[in-house]
């Protein structure tokens, strides 16, 4: 058979399963089992086995259970309820006002968290009522923070970054740089769009509430200084030479349980709680990432990836065309599959041809990270989408529709990145000159 | 019987969050140390061991609290029979699969031990034993995969299975579960 | 017949170990007359190099390249090329290996392989942010360990081993974690060393070596012919790695002065402590290899 038969029949068999509601992971290691069949390999089992032992005893991999666990930790202060009390006195002047917090809270939140889901529901769950309790427009409020949610994977620490950095193998502290200045232009793209909108629907905005004085506004802003205490905490230690890239996770937790601890929300039963909980968020996306590390292997012993790269080599494709296809084929990927999938399941076939365009794999690390966050709000499965739908009580229709102006926002940003790249490498480069 | 694999899914699955508390008190202990003068030799290497007993041992546990993602799009559309032989068909798939993927972990722990490999760094520890957990956890992962079929086969639910979240701080919980 | 073999890597395709594989594999087809060919999976795409020896003495694939002394902790034999100051420049390097290559041989086939060759890299230098003069100026710097012998230095010198992982080295180095360690020009230039680090001591305090082996059973499979062929691409392959090593070590030297780096000679005083701690480790490894161990060094140093 040729390679092009075999990699078809691998998809159907993969998509089979998939859709049959085979747990992913299982469905990967299936599938690594078929193309196993095609090579001139001894044993698959071996492989198997040898493979993702390698994969997994990881020094690298042990930073995301600790970033899972600094969310599980977080998630059981109020750190949230005190992030808005603190940003929201000082949007008032800005049109669009207080939807302005969404995406600051998300930003902020998401520089602490590393999941796109936990950043968007922990915001939601303390912004969705206030704004609508003062009359903002639900919809904005809705789409607003299904996209800025997704801050909480482009503003590193991100768990889809430490997966792509141990799948690519390139640096994790290098990715995490790289998202600084495209989160903050994600941002000002969604604050723009925000003010416009206002501008344009002076109707639907709520009237003015009183101004705080200034002493006041202060005030409410302490709240907010735990979370920066904790974001100081964990680059002040990688910094200062204290930790490595990977221990800095380590910090984090600890800076998290201290809020925990200040906040009295720590006792040994949430502790208990939310070790369980890093636990078996980390099981669920090390099996996933088991069962790619093998298709991958089974993958390179068919020869399918190099085959597959010079193929699209050889249409010539300019730089910029080939992103834009592979933008093309994310989002389609991206309306059915969660972001861990989409990163595990085409990384082995797509590095090698991102490689050979001369694009730098750090910076291709954002773009991924950018169409999983398109994949997280594009229906029908979109995560944000819903924990949006369940905590808003909306249909999946609305809450999808509410967030295809910021669906286009992460469009946009795609395209920057692609015509301006140095918007990604300056920042990693500034700090690692190479 | 009932009992048994229970409490064999809860210990595996608090023996993970121990080696995950391991991770953490490792990192800092390397990283506080290197102020003080203190190294760990091979710290390095116990953390990845740690990792990979937290990853697989934990695997049971977390299958059976449902946290294990699957593609329900297919699947959240069908009922009554046609959903009970998709179910079955995924669960023989899975318990084939990793039955299959446990016994070849068994395998190579076992080869490990026969020639006696040792880890290739300061500390010469045998391999076999931080790939018992590798192994020991797939085992009891693909126990957990043949309990539920024959949970379902003999037609009760599976208990991986969730009802929708009810109270705000349920989806924050599943949103941090989904681990998206 | 045409045979098909599988040979992962774990160096990027740049190096020269990966360079010298290719070329060695293009050989193999042309002098067994097409019935052999090794398809070459590079930058640890198939295996992570800790797994790359199991994985051909499992047969998982048929052959295989490995930096042998990972292998230390099975036989001191494998960590002989590493013992610090024993081998101390090509020539001696070269001397080394051809003494302990039957004993390797001999180990390698009772595990179920047979050796084709080996190349050493480029040889250890120390790296450093300030004068180092004597071992005194070891002390107390933080010392990267990440084998038995960088340990034993540290130990010895009086500096501080710090345990840090390739992937974070970069960031330890720029972040002031790791601020001495020992290591290949070759690892040098590849992690552009010369941003965090200013000086380069030109120690040569040994040449680790690549090794490319297969798995017997699979070679055992070949006819005379294609046996023959492959023997004669393996000492080919030899011979122009050495030499693309040295190369290799010339141009590192120069890339580094030209990246401001103090590119330096140790000093009397520094060499001299260095060779004292290289005969205590030495020691050490006698110690470990036992008997075999004597009759090796005994016949290297009377060579
Ligand atoms: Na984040
Ligand atoms: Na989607």
């Amino acid at each position: 058979m040729d390679l092009i038969t075999i990699a078809g029949l691998i998809l159907v068999v993969l998509l089979v399963l998939l859709g049959s509601g085979v747990w992913i992971a299982v469905g990967l290691l299936a599938c690594g089992w078929v193309g196993m069949q095609f090579t001139n390999a001894p044993s698959s089992g071996y492989v198997l086995a040898t493979t993702i032992w390698g994969n997994s005893a990881s020094w690298t991999l042990a930073a995301l259970p600790l970033f899972i666990w600094m969310g599980e930790i977080l998630f059981r202060t109020r750190l949230s309820e005190e992030m808005f009390r603190g940003l929201a006195p000082w949007l008032n002047w800005l049109p669009g006002r207080l939807i302005h917090v969404n995406v600051l809270a998300c930003g902020i939140f998401g520089s602490v968290s590393g999941s796109s889901a936990a950043t968007c529901a922990t915001v939601a769950k303390i912004a969705l009522p206030e704004l609508k309790k003062r009359g903002y427009d639900e919809m904005v409020s809705l789409g607003s923070l299904a996209g800025a949610g997704t801050l909480g994977i482009l503003i590193p620490p991100s768990i889809m970054m430490v997966i792509y950095a141990v799948a690519a193998d390139v640096s994790i502290i290098q990715v995490f740089l790289a998202g600084f200045i495209p989160g903050a232009i994600v941002m000002g793209l969604y604050s723009g769009y925000i003010a416009v909108w206002a501008l344009l629907n002076p109707g639907k905005m709520p009237p003015r509430e009183p101004a705080m004085p200034f002493r006041e506004k202060l005030r409410e802003s302490a709240h907010l200084i735990p979370c920066m205490l904790l974001i100081l905490l964990v680059f002040a230690t990688l910094v200062a030479g204290w930790a490595t890239a990977t221990e800095c996770a380590a910090w984090g937790v600890m800076g998290s349980l201290a809020i925990a601890a200040w906040s009295r929300s720590l006792t040994w039963q949430s502790f208990w709680a939310s070790v369980m909980g890093a636990t078996r968020v980390t099981c669920m996306i090390m099996m996933i990432l088991a069962g790619a590390s093998f298709m991958s292997t089974a993958m390179a012993y068919t020869g399918i990836p190099n085959a597959l790269a010079s193929w699209v080599d050889s249409f010539h494709l300019s730089p910029f065309v080939l992103i834009m296809a592979l933008m093309v084929m994310y989002v389609l990927l991206g309306t059915a599959l969660d972001g861990i999938s989409m990163i595990v399941l085409t990384t082995a076939v797509v590095l090698p041809m991102v490689s050979a365009a001369g694009f730098d794999l750090v910076w291709f690390g954002i773009f991924l990270v950018l169409v999983v966050e398109m994949a997280e709000v594009s229906p029908p499965v979109g995560f944000n989408l819903f924990v949006l739908q369940t905590m808003s009580g909306k249909d999946s229709l609305t809450v999808a529709r509410a967030a295809l102006p910021f669906f286009f926002l992460l469009v946009a940003a795609v395209v920057i990145i692609t015509v301006f790249p140095a918007t990604v490498t300056w920042l990693p480069r500034l700090v690692f000159p190479s | 019987m009932r009992r048994v694999l229970d409490w064999l899914y809860r210990a595996t699955g608090w023996l993970a969050g121990l080696f995950l508390l391991a991770i953490f008190f490792l990192m800092m202990v390397m990283s506080i140390g290197r102020q003080i003068d203190m190294n760990v030799p091979a710290g390095d290497d116990l953390v990845a061991w740690c990792m990979a007993a937290t990853a697989f041992l934990g695997l049971a546990h977390t299958f059976k609290s449902g946290e294990m993602i699957r593609v329900e799009l297919i699947f959240d559309r069908l009922a009554g029979r046609s959903r009970w032989v998709l179910e079955v068909v995924s669960l023989t798939v899975g318990l084939v699969s990793v039955g299959y993927f446990a016994w070849y972990a068994v395998q190579l722990t076992y080869d490990s031990w026969r020639f006696n490999d040792l880890a290739q760094g300061v500390l010469p520890v045998p391999l076999w034993i931080p790939q018992m957990g590798y192994a020991f956890g797939l085992v009891v992962f693909a126990i957990a995969f043949a309990d539920e079929l024959a949970r379902v086969l003999s037609g009760l639910a599976p208990t991986y299975e969730k009802p929708a979240p009810k109270t705000a701080e349920e989806v924050v919980e599943r949103a941090i579960q989904s681990g998206v | 017949a045409q045979t098909k073999w599988d040979l992962p890597s774990a160096y990027p395709p740049a190096n020269f170990h990966t360079q010298n594989l290719n070329q060695f594999a293009a050989d193999v087809k042309a002098m067994t007359g097409g019935k052999l060919e090794i398809t070459v999976h590079s930058n640890a795409s198939l295996f992570k190099a800790p797994e790359i020896k199991r994985a051909v003495q499992t047969g998982q694939v048929q052959a295989g390249e490995v930096l042998i002394s990972l292998h230390e902790n099975e036989d001191p034999l494998f960590g002989l090329d590493v013992v610090p100051f024993l081998a101390t420049s090509y020539q001696e390097s070269w001397k080394l290996y051809q003494v302990s290559r039957p004993a390797i041989e001999k180990k390698l086939a009772s595990q179920g392989l047979q050796l084709l060759y080996a190349v050493a890299w480029p040889p250890q230098g120390i790296f450093a942010k300030k004068d180092i003069n004597s071992v005194e100026d070891l002390r107390g710097t933080r010392w990267r360990a990440y084998n038995a012998g960088t340990s034993r230095i540290a130990e010895i010198a009086g500096a501080q081993p710090v345990t840090v992982q390739a992937a974070d080295l970069a960031q330890a180095l720029a972040t002031g974690v790791v601020n001495t360690f020992i290591t290949s020009s070759a690892t040098g230039v590849d992690s552009k060393v010369w941003e965090s680090m200013t000086h380069y001591y030109d120690t040569q305090a040994w040449l680790p070596k690549n090794v490319i082996f297969v798995n017997k059973a699979a070679f055992d499979r070949l006819d005379a012919a294609t046996k023959e062929g492959l023997l004669r691409a393996a000492s080919t392959a030899e011979e122009r790695g050495w030499k693309l090593s040295q190369e290799t070590t010339r141009k590192n030297m120069e890339i580094m002065a030209q990246n401001g780096m103090k590119v330096l000679q140790p000093s009397p005083a520094l060499a001299d402590g260095l060779r004292q701690i290289g005969s205590r480790l030495t020691a050490d490894w006698l110690q470990r290899a036992g008997a075999s161990g004597h009759e090796l060094i005994n016949a290297y140093k009377s060579k």
